[in-house]
């Protein structure tokens, strides 16, 4: 876990399936009219598994932008980008959806739960998408909450349950299908200090546990938790070092 | 997409369905009202089909009648119809005597109602048809009891009838017997010689109620052949039923000749056998099919349309859901089926409604209107088939809208 993560685009790509992610010189513009806007400009880095890593900005920054693109929402206009080894930089919106279905499990600041389902349904619904039987998605989704501590809340909807609680279920399900990156928007942006503190508590745990995450924020309390910061600035990458 | 995605919509579907009881109500209701019209009409058609054809049935399969109006299911006459002659007794001897191809003429003379009295008792709807003793022949109707018309009654104008059995009930005692009483029609004394057979109902109307007089004895009472209320109409029946043909030829020849019909010009007659009178029927439940089969397009659309509404309006409002669900995994394929099958699972309940509703308006109208209504099972197959068409016809716009939604925009939808 010793290679240098500062990556220029003028650099070899020597190994390019040795990361998990790893992006060259992306770029996403938008057509404004006749101008163009360059939402994202020569974007590139890798992420190895096992790796904290926190991607942090002013708003309009450009790190929304590179969330969805991180998280296969999105294709950049140019550049490329492989994820576990596959190129998704071209894929189709079903591939797209695949892709993010096994690699990628999300954290939004709003939750974003089905509010008529239960926390099992929410977090039993990747699972629906990858085509497992219910009697093994009925045991995962069970085992994915109680590893957040909610063993006793399967049958709760979310306007049944806290803050705190809505976002550990939005975990649960970001993890169920155990992806390759857990992505997280501004996963505390909602919460209050104590409840934000005991999700950073859990990301924290999890990354013990050897699982990959970012976490895309505008709050350095936050991004200080990571092992590495990644600073973007007007579409480029400012900055990108390791915390300790 | 597998049987858990199929499910899973399913149980969406339900759910949604639930969380908007009214506006789904509503939506469902107008899926029944279209089913429910495309159910009523097949079976009104049907009923009335199956009706017709006993009908035709029971008077055996090759009967000729003629008739001064043109074979028709509408009692609008025309201008020059009403203006014909009236068939008489000596055309119908005419016919007889003329033709190799036949094998008995009937002529007969009917009016709808009349009173009729016994002792204290009266009714005032028997219909009183002055016929011929050939008349049971060729209408293939017979007495139960006592004995039919003679020539003898017919020659000597005798007031003797012979009663149906609504008539009998209307005015005789269980324990009468009725043979040799006398009765009074419209005032005149008949003696009742015979019960005919009972020859159950048509389209609700009881066809025992009738009382058959001698053609000459009813004649003698009523010497006017006043249309509606009165017809004259002369029933021929062919040797076999190979000589239909030429028995129609040969009646048409003597029947133009009789009533003076100028050489190009159109019989001033109707005839028809009972193939010809099917053809009629057959073409105006044809006709009547198209404008049923149209009233029911308009219904199922008028619902389809109602779906079509509340699916766009689900769409909208789940943005954000469908946002999620792409987010974690779902394709455009699966976004599409969930709606399509929601859709569908609407239409459906609708359709459920309506052939049970169907159902008990069938049985209502058998048991309390005279029109005979019959749910072929068929018909429950088109129910279960069209609610789900609608569904799927009406369902794939909204569904394809929710299936091309950009996952970005969807989750920043509130």
């Amino acid at each position: 876990m010793t290679t240098p993560h500062v990556q220029t685009d003028t650099q070899e790509i020597s190994h390019p399936f040795s990361s998990l992610i790893k992006m060259r010189d992306i770029w996403k513009t938008y057509q404004m009219g006749t101008e163009e806007l360059h939402a994202l400009k020569k974007v590139s880095f890798d992420v190895t598994k096992g790796e904290y890593v926190a991607i942090i900005g002013p708003s309009g920054s450009g790190k929304s932008t590179l969330m969805n693109l991180i998280g296969c929402l999105d294709t950049p206009t140019k550049g490329e980008y492989w994820i576990n080894g596959e190129q998704v930089a071209d894929m189709t919106d079903d591939e797209l959806a695949r892709i993010r279905n096994k690699e990628i499990g999300f954290v939004f600041q709003t939750f974003n739960l089905l509010s008529r389902a239960t926390a099992l349904h929410n977090v039993e619904l990747p699972l629906i998408y990858a085509g497992i039987s219910s009697t093994d998605r009925h045991e995962k989704a069970i085992a994915a909450l109680e590893s957040v501590e909610l063993g006793d809340r399967v049958t709760h909807k979310p306007n049944e349950l806290s803050g705190g609680q809505r976002q550990r279920v939005a975990i649960a399900r970001a993890l169920v299908n155990q992806p390759s990156i857990l992505l997280a928007d501004e996963p505390t942006g909602a919460l209050d200090t104590t409840t934000s503190s005991e999700i950073m508590n859990l990301f924290e745990r999890l990354h013990a546990a050897n699982n990959t995450i970012i976490v895309v924020t505008h709050e350095m309390e936050v991004a200080e938790r990571a092992e590495r910061i990644i600073m973007i600035r007007d579409g480029e990458i400012e900055s990108d070092k390791k915390t300790r | 997409m597998t049987f858990d995605d199929i499910r899973e919509s399913a149980v969406m579907a339900f759910s949604t369905l639930r969380a908007n009881k009214l506006r789904s109500a509503l939506t469902i209701l107008g899926v029944t009202v279209g089913v429910l019209t495309v159910l009523s009409m097949v079976s009104i058609i049907q009923g009335l089909n199956r009706s017709f054809a006993d009908q035709i049935e029971s008077l055996g399969s090759n009967t000729i009648f003629v008739n001064k109006f043109e074979p028709s299911f509408s009692p609008q006459k025309t201008q020059e119809e009403l203006q014909r002659k009236e068939l008489t007794i000596a055309d119908a001897e005419a016919i007889a005597r003329e033709s190799e191809a036949i094998a008995a003429v009937a002529p007969f003379e009917r009016k709808l109602s009349e009173t009729v009295r016994f002792k204290d008792k009266q009714t005032e709807t028997p219909i009183i048809l002055g016929v011929v003793p050939e008349h049971s022949y060729t209408m293939s109707q017979f007495v139960a009891e006592g004995r039919f018309l003679i020539d003898v009654d017919i020659r000597e104008r005798r007031n003797v009838a012979v009663i149906g059995r609504d008539v009998v009930n209307a005015l005789f005692l269980e324990y009468e017997q009725p043979i040799g009483k006398d009765i009074k029609i419209a005032g005149n004394v008949f003696r009742v010689i015979g019960i005919m057979e009972d020859q159950g109902s048509f389209f609700g109307q009881s066809r025992d109620n009738s009382i058959y007089i001698p053609l000459t004895t009813f004649q003698k009472y009523y010497p006017e052949v006043v249309f509606p209320d009165f017809v004259f109409v002369i029933i021929v029946r062919p040797k076999t039923r190979a000589d239909v043909a030429n028995a129609m030829a040969d009646i048409t020849d003597t029947l133009r000749r009789r009533r003076g019909d100028r050489v190009g010009e159109p019989n001033s007659f109707g005839i028809s056998s009972q193939d010809a009178l099917l053809d009629v029927y057959n073409q105006l439940t044809g006709a009547t099919y198209l404008v049923l089969t149209a009233i029911s397009a308009v219904a199922l659309m008028i619902g389809g349309i109602g779906v079509m509404n509340i699916m766009l309006v689900s769409v909208t409002e789940r943005t954000k859901e469908i946002g999620i669900r792409k987010a974690v995994g779902a394709t455009r394929l699966s976004i599409m089926s969930q709606f399509l099958i929601e859709a569908v699972v609407l239409t459906g309940i609708g359709g459920l409604f309506g052939l049970i509703i169907g159902e008990i308006v069938s049985v209502l109208i058998n048991t309390y209107s005279p029109l005979p209504a019959f749910i072929p099972i068929w018909a429950i197959l088109v129910a279960i088939v069209v609610s789900g068409g609608v569904g799927v016809v009406f369902g794939l716009y909204p569904a394809w809208k929710a299936a091309r939604l950009d996952p970005i925009e969807a989750l920043r939808f509130e």
